[in-house]
């Protein structure tokens, strides 16, 4: 048994040896044939003549040797040959299974991997399932004492640390650079369990009060700015103008929340008491992150954090502010709200590969129902049925694998292309990578469909007896379940319908977006920030600064206006306050249940000519309007609306803060304006009050060119360095973009849904017009009868066109009851269109109705033109 | 039992005979078969090969390339324990089924 088996194994090993070697073999024995014959005394050429006869057909001899060691790998590549001889002589059958595995295989594969990175792959921390991220009441940041009460009284954690993102100032290059920086507690990076690529990490005593001040930098920012080398750690940099030792370099592609490539350590900044950090009053957007100890549950951590939020109120007043507490999973926080959009998409690429295998099943039923005969008849003349099971297995795999290949090329290549329309923001994009995993999944789902459809159906045609064969040759074949293929279409439309009308209420919400008038002419706007911080940045010489590079821009070539402001349309309000009217106290809003606020919006004179939104009344900021002269105002239209309903708002006075806690002088109101989308152009108007910014300076701010060419965002940069080469410029973006990007979720989703509802209708489409192609085909003898006895050809028309109605009538309702129900994943997606929007529904409905009634008419036309006469003689 | 299996394992049983006595590449055990049988059998080398092959397949017998004379290579086959084993067990069979046949045919007479 054994040496059979190694003799086999042999044979495999030396299977192209082996027919060389049985040459040789046949040579070496007519050698001594011949010899033999000379030694009894034939002359030469008698002697090989004659043993060339004994040996008989060589090439036969050589032939029937080797067969007796094919081993069953011969016999697997024989199979194989046929298989791909079998498929290559349906082409169309082939091709639409390819493309159906292709589609299926390519399109989830893509998807589910940008999902699967998003959403499932643990972060890119060791046991992140430990990891949580804390924060205040609502999602709010921490206060620091509250956050060192947190660390002293909680027992859940084996470490927590905090962190918060900044930005800061590098100098020591030819120009200063802002980089995004994050300030983080000297045990951050081990909580997180990041391990440095050189150097080393924060330690305690790096936070020490006497301690040198040190950093981290991002493997990027080394790479980039310090030329990779090793020699750097140790070296200084000149971080916000202080001198910071630079002792460890954190691993490529290290991210906590948003990207930064500057650490520095909390504790000093604490100290300084920056930003009022010692303070309880104070907001902030410190949040914290622990790493719970092993075996203490997310929700056991949440139960001890608010008991220790409840007893830091009693302690510090109910008033005081950190009295509840949020603690989340950090992955859950990290997904944030991208997760509706990856959910959509996620359940639209499902479908999808829903409707390709219920696709892919019919194609291979009628595959199987054709062939049915040819199966019956090998196995009538004695072909066991494993061997045809093993052929079409092996057929069923070569198809198989190929749409896999081919899938898995096409998802790589969607794949490329989603990344690359993604959002910025879409958290860990550039850890996605085709996903093995899910490949794998994928393609043996196709498989076990392809398997399931494709082989049963067959096994069970080679069991028909001889007779029955007989009795049904006269058809050409078996006809498949009919339950089984209505089953088929009904679901394909259900999907379909889904999958159209969620891609419509997209399209709606696109169209709805794109109609809303920003309030302001947001084309060829190009828009920088700059900062004047530090101490050499007084106001008077900020108040200066800005004219100044405003008359720069304007001096542009291509340039029409340029204008400074604090906060850029539609990426939202910087500064949110509170503010009074003349004679109103504290005690009078509070009755009323609600402070005025607005959105403050410090403006240089020309900012409203720049974005061009129009004047309702009054007169806009101007030069004369200076440090010194009377401090004004100017309103929206919707703040004046809502307090001065039927007064003139001009020549009032408001007043920044409460009433008991007043900011800054009373301001005349000078102007009202017409409402900008400052918040984005899918969120409510809001109420806003603009002032001069030579009366309200700030640091940071953005300048906005109004453009009539294209116009570098360099050169534009450029004007402003040549005023101060110290100056960081940064974020050029033009305000298109920056509305592109607010609305890049939705866009996703728009182009996935859109795609994918398309795909869905060709195939149900496709799947439909088989069936009934199938259906036709069977029953021409049927229809040849039909006609011969008088049936017109609108009666056999109508015949299969009830198919078709039957199936709408039974899968719109199933469809808009589905997408009814899934059309809630898009709520938070939609805009401006209801997610029942009967319209929306109504459309889909109509488009799938009309898509199958076509589908089904193509065929059944077909029907019509059978000729009575060849049907009946093919019988 | 049709008549080329009878054929077939009668030479499976002739070869495993001859390479009993000594190892032997083809043409010694066809000039054997020859000499052994007084000329009587003769198999044809389209049978003989096949049936080696076979026999090693079923690790029955053994073979090697050996070099030989005039620069060419032979296999040279030896017989295995499995297929001395084979060997007796047929030649037991093949001994009681000739007896047999005599028997009758004797009979018969």
């Amino acid at each position: 048994m054994i040496g059979r088996l190694f003799a086999a194994l042999r044979g495999l090993l030396r299977r192209r040896r082996i027919q060389a070697e049985i040459a040789e073999e046949l040579r070496d024995h007519l050698e001594r044939e011949v010899e033999a014959h000379v030694l009894r005394g034939l002359p030469p050429e008698e002697a090989r003549r004659l043993a060339l006869r004994d040996l008989g057909g060589l090439t036969q001899t050589i032939e029937a040797t080797r067969a007796v060691r094919a081993t069953w790998l011969d016999a697997f590549w024989r199979d194989l040959a046929y298989a791909a001889r079998v498929l290559r002589r349906s082409p169309r059958f082939t091709l639409t299974a390819l493309i159906l595995l292709v589609v299926a295989i390519g399109s989830t594969t893509a998807i589910f991997s940008i999902a699967y990175a998003v959403l499932v792959r643990p972060l890119p921390y060791p046991e992140a399932d430990r990891l949580v991220f804390v924060a205040g009441y609502d999602g709010a940041g921490v206060i620091w004492p509250n956050f060192e009460e947190w660390r002293s009284r909680a027992r859940s954690f084996d470490s927590l640390a905090s962190s918060l993102a900044d930005a800061v100032i590098v100098t020591g290059g030819p120009i200063p650079r802002r980089f995004e920086s994050r300030s983080v507690t000297a045990n951050f990076f081990r909580v997180l369990g990041v391990r440095p690529v050189q150097g080393r990490l924060f330690d305690d005593a790096d936070a020490r009060p006497d301690a040198a001040l040190t950093a981290m930098v991002s493997h990027a920012f080394w790479m980039r700015e310090l030329g990779g080398a090793p020699g750097a750690i140790g070296q200084t940099l000149s971080i916000n103008r202080k001198a910071f030792t630079l002792i460890g370099v954190l691993p490529p592609g290290f991210r906590y929340m948003t990207p930064a490539d500057v650490y520095i350590l909390l504790e000093p900044q604490v100290a300084a008491n920056y930003r009022g950090m010692q303070s309880r009053n104070t907001r902030t957007t410190l949040y914290a992150v622990g790493r719970l100890k092993s075996g203490v549950s997310v929700t056991a951590a949440r139960a001890e954090m608010q008991t220790i939020a409840a007893a830091l109120a009693l302690k510090y007043g109910a008033t005081a502010k950190g009295s509840d507490v949020t603690l989340v999973a950090l992955a859950d926080r990290v997904v944030g709200d991208m997760a509706p959009t990856l959910t959509v998409v996620t359940g639209a690429v499902m479908l999808l590969l829903l409707i390709a295998c219920v696709n892919l099943a019919g194609l291979l039923l009628n595959r199987s129902a054709s062939r049915a005969h040819e199966f019956s008849i090998r196995s009538a003349i004695g072909g066991s049925r494993w061997a045809l099971i093993r052929q079409l297995l092996i057929e069923q795999a070569l198809l198989v694998v190929t749409g896999g290949v081919l899938g898995a090329l096409a998802g790589a290549a969607i794949l490329t292309v989603l990344v690359r329309v993604a959002p910025r923001e879409m958290p860990r994009l550039d850890e996605i990578r085709l996903d093995i995993v899910v490949l794998t999944w994928t393609t043996l789902f196709s498989s076990a469909c392809a398997f399931l459809f494709g082989i049963l159906p067959a096994v069970k045609a080679s069991g028909v007896s001889g007779q029955e064969l007989v009795v049904r040759s006269g058809r050409g074949s078996t006809r498949p379940a009919t339950a089984l293929r209505k089953a088929l279409m009904l679901a394909e439309i259900t999907v379909a319908t889904v999958l159209l009308s969620g891609a419509g209420l997209m399209v709606h919400t696109m169209v709805r977006l794109s109609r809303v008038d920003p309030g302001f002419d947001p084309h060829n706007l190009q828009t920088f920030m700059f900062s004047l911080t530090g101490p050499q940045w007084p106001d008077a010489r900020k108040q200066v600064f800005y004219d100044a590079v405003v008359e720069r821009l304007r001096a542009v070539p291509g340039v029409e206006n340029a204008a400074v402001t604090y906060s850029l349309p539609t990426l939202g309000s910087n500064w949110w306050n509170v503010f009074n009217f003349p004679g109103k106290t504290r005690e009078d809003w509070i009755s009323v249940g609600e402070f005025p606020n607005a959105g403050m919006v410090p403006v240089t004179a020309g900012y409203f000519e720049t974005l061009r939104i129009p004047l309702i009344k009054g007169r806009y900021f101007n030069r004369s309007d200076t440090p010194d002269s009377l401090p004004v105002a100017i309103v929206n239209s919707s703040l004046a609306r809502k307090y001065w309903l039927n007064e003139d708002p001009v020549g009032k006075q408001v007043r920044q803060g409460f009433p008991t806690e007043p900011f800054g002088p009373w301001r005349t109101i000078v102007a009202v304006v017409g409402d900008i989308k400052q918040e984005g152009v899918d969120r409510e108007t809001s109420p806003q009050v603009f002032m001069p910014i030579v009366q309200q300076p700030r640091t940071t701010v953005f300048a906005i060119a109004r453009t009539r060419a294209t116009v570098t965002p360099s050169s534009l940069e450029m004007a402003i360095h040549e005023l101060d080469r110290t100056i960081p410029v940064f974020n050029d973006r033009t305000i298109d973009q920056v509305m592109r990007e607010a609305s890049s979720r939705r866009r996703i989703a728009m182009i996935v849904l859109s795609v994918f509802g398309g795909v869905a209708v060709l195939l149900a489409a496709i799947g439909i017009y088989g069936v009934i192609a199938q259906g036709v085909a069977e029953r021409r003898q049927e229809i040849g009868v039909r006609m011969a006895l008088g049936a017109t050809g609108g009666q056999i028309l109508r015949l299969f066109l009830r198919h078709g109605l039957a199936i709408v009538a039974v899968g719109i309702p199933c469809g808009i009851v589905a997408a009814v129900a899934a059309a809630r994943s898009l709520a938070s997606l939609v805009f401006g269109v209801t997610v029942t929007d009967p319209a929306t529904l109504g459309t889909a409905a109509a488009v799938l109705t009309a898509v199958t009634l076509l589908a089904c008419y193509v065929p059944a036309c077909s029907a019509t033109r059978v000729d009575p006469l060849e049907a009946l003689r093919s019988e | 039992m049709n008549k080329s299996q009878l054929l077939q394992g009668t030479l499976d049983l002739l070869i495993l005979r001859i390479l009993e006595v000594g190892p032997n590449h083809g043409w010694g055990i066809s000039s054997r078969l020859q000499q052994m049988s007084k000329n009587r059998l003769k198999t044809s080398q389209g049978s003989l090969y096949p049936a080696l092959h076979r026999l090693e397949m079923r690790g029955e017998v053994r073979s090697e390339m050996t070099a030989s004379e005039n620069n060419r290579r032979a296999r040279v086959y030896t017989i295995t324990r499995a297929g001395r084993k084979r060997l007796n067990q047929e030649t037991e069979t093949w001994e009681a089924f000739a007896l047999s046949m005599r028997r009758v045919l004797g009979e018969g007479r």
